[in-house]
């Protein structure tokens, strides 16, 4: 049989890769092989073995401490005080080196913790980078920072302090065993064997129960926050429309459905049964002890001594009572990083396809686009032309797809029928690169980076000042910024330097002018209120239109009149197509924006286009 | 990037007297449940604290002269001491949580009604996350500082019992087990003073890992279309890899408080062995004594790790407290002095020399007088800062004004009872707000009760239906967040049909300055012609077609009346108005289109 190498080792194709991703197929196999992922790779396993032997190491200290204490009594009973010195330094070495083994297995816990957050948080950003438009559209913001940094910071308390407080549970559980073994009459191992099997059953069905019920206890808690953000949010609302009782019972409700499960979550953790356990077995140890003293087979010390090491299975007993919740957090948190991690991305970069410089040629032949994971469409059998250089104006309300429409041209989403060709090739033909590099695209409400006005203009490109001066002016925006306190250099969004909607958007403009695109994507469903703004983004944008194929996307009428064409758009059709006059004649419902608006009578309209 | 750390405005220091005094005021409903918790607690810590003292008897015991039975019947003692701690523990952590989470509910549930009932000035004022986090968080809080203190009375009875009975049995001993006490403390407050400087540092790098993802992916498109991934790619590192540094720094402070306890705990049992096998070499002491001090030190070592580590979380605990009760006190500014209940009003609205400032220092009016007649629409122009949107507020008592007053069909609107007087004003606000549910009952939110009929009428009314229906599930549909399913035209619509189904006497519409698409613009046109008719209505303008309709234009500049009539009478006068129609609504005529697309 012959392989196809390539398809064996295909990797899906993502938009931005800085480097190997070795985290790649545990990703595909579920949240424990993931998290195993990490915490094997590169230089994290030589870690857990340091980890795991320092642990064992200082369990194996406590014991010894309790036997040298029996020892230390039996001698002190025989009236043997020649051995006392020697007991006395060996306690005193032991107790200097179990804390500092502690010490080192704690750092070197908490380091294997902290890289696996970091390590985790640069693979799911930079999977994040690697998405397509239509996954980073369908995200909130607040959704993927909560997952960057509360869900990553999850998995390193999954490690610490959760796993390794595990391992150092069963370690103390099982250690102690030995050493009575070694030390003391064999039977005398039934009680702590008896603890460790109830211990292990006892702590199956609580971890069942408390998992869920913190979880509970958190949605509940989130669920209350998100009710009372909303009232308050909509306050005004609430006044005007008087339900502020409504309000109340709403929060209420909540309120008391946290209430119900913090009072769950604390009746399970008073049940919590090993404690009871424990007790019960070290007091069966001492009978027991007592009895092998009565027998002659044990002395005064080896009993102290059993009883200490009995006591060091206090610690798994009470720790276990918490950090199993942990577990639970952590496995959803992870399940959340990987969903999005494994949701695939659609656009196919195409490094080595066609590179030209384009004319500016756009036909649209019968493309319909249907959403990832949707069944209804969002365009439909959409087709038109528009010759290099001239200007196309897209109307209809929100929701009919006209954002949608511009997209699949840069290739932020790819066609889901039809085709989409740019100077008669298919665009999917052409290397992404090369595409994008030639169509700009300005969003309606325009996003600038925390930088200078300078780098947000030249952004992409390296330029001079006097360049951006240039485009500045040609955006109708250089009076403005230079009566900034730092002119180029003033940083968006400190003080004093709060853009409006409009100087924003012609901040995009400049730096549009500077990429001089062949294609030009405006968003302008932006609204001025005063006349001398609006003059100034009309102007900007008819200075950025010349030369270019421009698809404006606009709410205002001037721009509508001075399109070559004019697209009307309604659930995701094409209802209407033509120029101004063409569309007064043949669209009811153009013909209405016209009369509403301005106290025209509709005959007189029509009547005046005739003309 | 750090920012939220300073005290807020209705923050007021209480006594401690005072604090302790309206804690316990919250707990005395629960008085009874209360008083079984304190019961439980100190039988189960006798019981803790009394198992090394027997143990103790039962080794000198054996030392001396065995006698079997006696020490069977003692360990019978603690086996029986044992169950009935775990089950006093039991009965004492079931109503413990009972009696905190219906505190904590009583508490959250005071201090959500003090905020709602709160005037819009309070909100100003306050942002709202950090309202959220009072009300929610630092009831948690609070919670979980009164769970700590019972655990520490607990603690300090199980100490206590133990100390005194080890000073019966040897001083020596026991000052030399005493002097970890001091070790212990000092050791875990340095390491506290750190471990907070640290944690903020830590805070704060990942606070600048967040702000970094939310610029990155606010502006993931940009950084696309420009290929600019790389860039963003590195300064993430960079980021990530602070946050790293910064807290594992601060994991290795935290977590070298443990073993450098155990380390005083390791040294404290060297000496008091030391001490113990002289002591009892000389006959001062027996072996079950020293072994009673012996098992004392891990029974002491847990107590004291959580009294050392409670006074700054009882602080922590105290100041939310603090916080949420200066929340439950603050009154509201807007008072009614009378309670007039109006079945309906003709709509009739008087400025009488009114003086308004939202903050002291700042006149919005000035002996303002204006006369709205029943039924009259009125639009109100003018610059931002002139008023405008002070008047609606203040007519719908959404603020408190300082003299002068205002008259609703000819009674001052203090005397009006605030619920039933709200209930006759419509407002549309300028940003609609619609609760993440669906389009039916966010048209309802006024009226829960109102019928289908009546909802498809409201809607019809306010610009059709039709586009409800094309809709995913139609009425039902949820429309998320703040509405953002919908469009801002469309959340308009459905605010309009939300206010109609209410049918106020008095309408306040404050004008949209988004955008809308021209087609739903229409729409909402014909929804606001009909809207205003056969109401008093108070129309705050910022487009050119909606001032055309109305009785009469009122142009204001800083809370004075310069011009009123209606659009021609105005623009005809060439005053105030007519400039102010040339700079802000020329854009929007026939002409101006006109010429611009011609150009």
């Amino acid at each position: 049989m012959v392989f196809n190498k390539k398809e064996l080792t295909a990797e899906p194709v993502v938009e931005f890769s800085p480097g190997k991703d070795p985290y790649i197929k545990s990703r595909k196999k579920g949240a424990t092989r993931w998290i195993l992922a990490h915490l094997f790779h590169g230089s994290n396993k030589f870690f857990i073995i340091i980890i795991i032997f320092t642990i064992i190491l200082s369990a194996n200290l406590s014991s010894i401490i309790y036997i040298i204490i029996g020892q230390t009594i039996s001698a002190l009973l025989s009236g043997l005080t020649a051995l006392l010195g020697n007991y006395i330094l060996s306690l005193f070495i032991l107790g200097i080196t179990g804390p500092i083994l502690r010490i080192v297995s704690r750092m070197l816990i908490e380091t294997l913790a902290q890289r696996t957050e970091r390590d985790a948080r640069k693979e799911f950003f930079t999977n994040l980078l690697g998405k397509s438009q239509s996954f980073h559209e369908q995200m909130k913001i607040g959704e993927l920072m909560a997952r960057v940094t509360d869900d990553v910071r999850m998995l390193n308390f999954l490690i610490s302090p959760a796993l390794s407080l595990i391992v150092e549970s069963f370690t103390y559980l099982f250690i102690p065993v030995i050493y009575i073994i070694l030390y003391y009459p064999f039977q005398l191992i039934i009680e702590p064997i008896f603890f460790s099997i109830s211990f292990l059953i006892l702590l199956r069905s609580y971890s069942r129960k408390i998992g869920p019920i913190t979880g509970r206890l958190r949605g509940n808690f989130g669920s209350m926050t998100a009710t009372l953000s909303e009232t308050l949010s909509g306050i005004e609302v609430v006044k005007a429309t008087v339900q502020e009782e409504k309000e109340m019972k709403k929060y209420y409700k909540h309120a008391k459905n946290y209430k119900e499960a913090f009072i769950e979550r604390g009746k399970l953790q008073a049940k919590y049964l090993p404690i009871l356990v424990l007790a019960l077995v070290i007091t069966a140890g001492f009978t027991h002890s007592v009895v092998l003293f009565n027998n002659g087979l044990m002395n005064i010390g080896q009993i102290i001594a059993f009883l200490g090491i009995l006591g060091l299975l206090r610690f798994p007993t009470n720790i276990s009572m918490f950090v199993f919740a942990i577990f639970r957090l952590a496995g959803s948190s992870a399940d959340r990083l990987l969903e999005l991690m494994n949701k695939k991305t659609e656009i196919n970069e195409n490094k080595e396809g066609k590179e030209i410089v384009f004319e500016g040629n756009i036909t649209f032949e019968n493309v319909e686009f249907i959403y990832p994971g949707s069944k209804t469409p969002v365009l439909k059998d959409i087709s038109f032309e528009v010759q290099a250089g001239q200007t196309v104006a897209i109307v209809g309300t929100t929701g009919s797809g006209k954002t949608t429409l511009t997209k699949l041209i840069s290739r932020l989403y790819d066609v889901s029928n039809g085709r989409i060709l740019v100077d008669g090739n298919d665009i999917r033909d052409y290397s992404l690169q090369s595409l994008r590099d030639q169509i700009s695209y300005i969003e309606q409400d325009v996003f600038l980076f925390s930088t200078t006005i300078f780098d947000n203009i030249s952004f992409g490109r390296v330029s001079s000042l006097e360049q951006v001066i240039n485009v500045a002016q040609q955006a109708q925006v250089h009076d403005f910024i230079s009566e900034l306190p730092e002119e180029y250099q003033s940083k968006v969004g400190e003080r004093g330097v709060q853009l409006s909607g409009g100087e924003r958007q012609r901040i995009a403009i400049a730096r549009a002018f500077l990429s001089d695109p062949r294609i030009l994507i405006l968003d302008d469903s932006t609204s001025a209120i005063d006349s001398n703004t609006e003059d100034k983004i009309q102007f900007a944008i008819k200075n950025i239109l010349k030369n270019r194929t421009t698809i404006l996307i606009t709410h205002r009428l001037s721009q509508i009149r001075w399109a070559d064409l004019i697209l009307v758009l309604k659930n995701g059709e094409i209802v209407a197509k033509g120029n101004h006059e063409e569309l007064l004649k043949t669209s009811e419902e153009y013909r209405k924006i016209f009369v509403k608006k301005f106290d025209i009578e509709e005959d007189q309209l029509l009547k005046e286009v005739r003309k | 990037m750090w920012v939220g750390l300073e005290a807020e405005e209705y923050d007021r220091k209480y006594q401690d007297k005072d604090l302790l005094k309206r804690i316990i005021s919250y707990f005395s409903p629960y008085k009874r449940a209360m008083i079984l918790v304190i019961f439980f607690l100190s039988i189960s810590s006798l019981t803790t604290a009394f198992q090394p003292i027997i143990t103790s008897i039962i080794i000198s015991n054996l030392e001396t002269s065995p006698d079997l039975i006696f020490i069977l019947f003692l360990i019978l003692i603690i086996f029986i001491f044992n169950i009935s701690s775990w089950v006093f523990n039991y009965i004492r952590q079931i109503y413990s949580t009972r009696v905190i989470g219906s505190v904590v509910l009583d508490i959250r549930k005071d201090a959500h009604k003090s905020v709602v009932n709160h005037d819009l000035s309070f909100f100003d004022k306050n942002p709202i996350g950090k309202i959220v986090s009072r009300i929610n968080t630092d009831s948690r809080d609070f919670g979980e500082t009164v769970e700590l203190s019972i655990e520490v009375i607990s603690s300090v009875v199980v100490l206590t019992i133990l100390i005194i009975v080890m000073f019966t049995v040897d001083v020596v001993l026991t000052f030399v087990l005493l002097i970890s006490l001091p070790l212990f403390f000092v050791a875990a407050m340095s390491f506290r003073k750190f471990a907070r400087k640290m944690t903020l540092l830590g805070q704060r790098a990942l606070a600048s890992v967040n702000a970094y993802t939310k610029e990155s992916f606010s502006g993931i498109q940009i950084a696309k279309t420009f290929r600019r991934e790389k860039k963003v790619y590195d300064d993430f590192l960079q980021v990530n890899n602070q946050s790293y540094k910064v807290n594992l720094k601060r994991a290795f402070l935290l977590n070298a408080i443990f073993p450098t306890l155990g380390l005083i705990q390791g040294f404290v049992t060297m000496l008091l062995i030391l001490m113990g096998s002289i002591l009892v070499t000389e006959g001062f002491v027996g072996v079950g004594e020293l072994v009673l001090f012996i098992q004392s030190i891990s029974l002491l070592f847990f107590p004291l790790l959580i009294i050392a580590s409670f006074w700054p979380m009882f602080q922590t605990g105290m100041a939310a407290s603090e916080r949420i009760f200066a929340i439950i006190d603050t009154l509201p500014l807007v008072i009614q002095t009378n309670n007039i209940k109006p079945s309906k009003l003709k709509g009739e609205i008087e400025f009488k020399n009114l003086t308004f400032q939202y903050d002291k220092g700042r006149l919005i009016f000035d002996n303002f007088s204006l006369k709205v007649n029943p039924g009259e629409s009125i639009a109100l122009v003018g610059h931002t800062g002139a008023g405008k949107s002070s008047i609606a507020k203040l007519i719908a008592r959404f603020y408190e004004f300082q003299s002068g007053d205002i008259l609703v069909d000819g009674k001052s609107i203090r005397e009006y009872d605030l619920t039933e007087y709200r209930k006759h004003i419509g407002i549309i606000p300028q940003t609609p707000f619609l609760w993440a549910d669906t389009v039916e009952n966010n048209i309802k939110y006024g009226d829960e009760n109102a019928s289908m009929e009546d909802v498809m009428h409201a809607l019809e009314i306010s610009g059709g239906s039709e586009w409800v229906k094309n809709l995913p599930e139609g009425l039902k549909t949820n429309v998320r967040e703040r509405g953002s399913l919908l469009s801002m035209g469309q959340r308009q619509l459905v605010v309009f049909a939300r206010v109609l189904l209410e049918n106020p006497s008095i309408l306040i519409l404050d004008e949209a300055t988004a955008s809308v698409d021209p087609f739903t613009e229409t729409q909402i046109q014909d929804a606001l012609e009909k809207t205003i008719k056969g109401r008093s209505s108070i129309i705050i303008a910022h487009r050119l077609w909606t001032v055309r309709r109305v009785d009469r234009i009122i142009v204001l500049d800083h809370g004075k009346i310069m011009e009123e009539g209606n659009h021609e009478e105005l623009m005809k006068r060439g005053g105030t108005y007519a400039n102010l129609y040339n700079t802000y609504f020329r854009h929007q005529s026939l002409e101006y289109i006109e010429k611009m697309g011609k150009n």
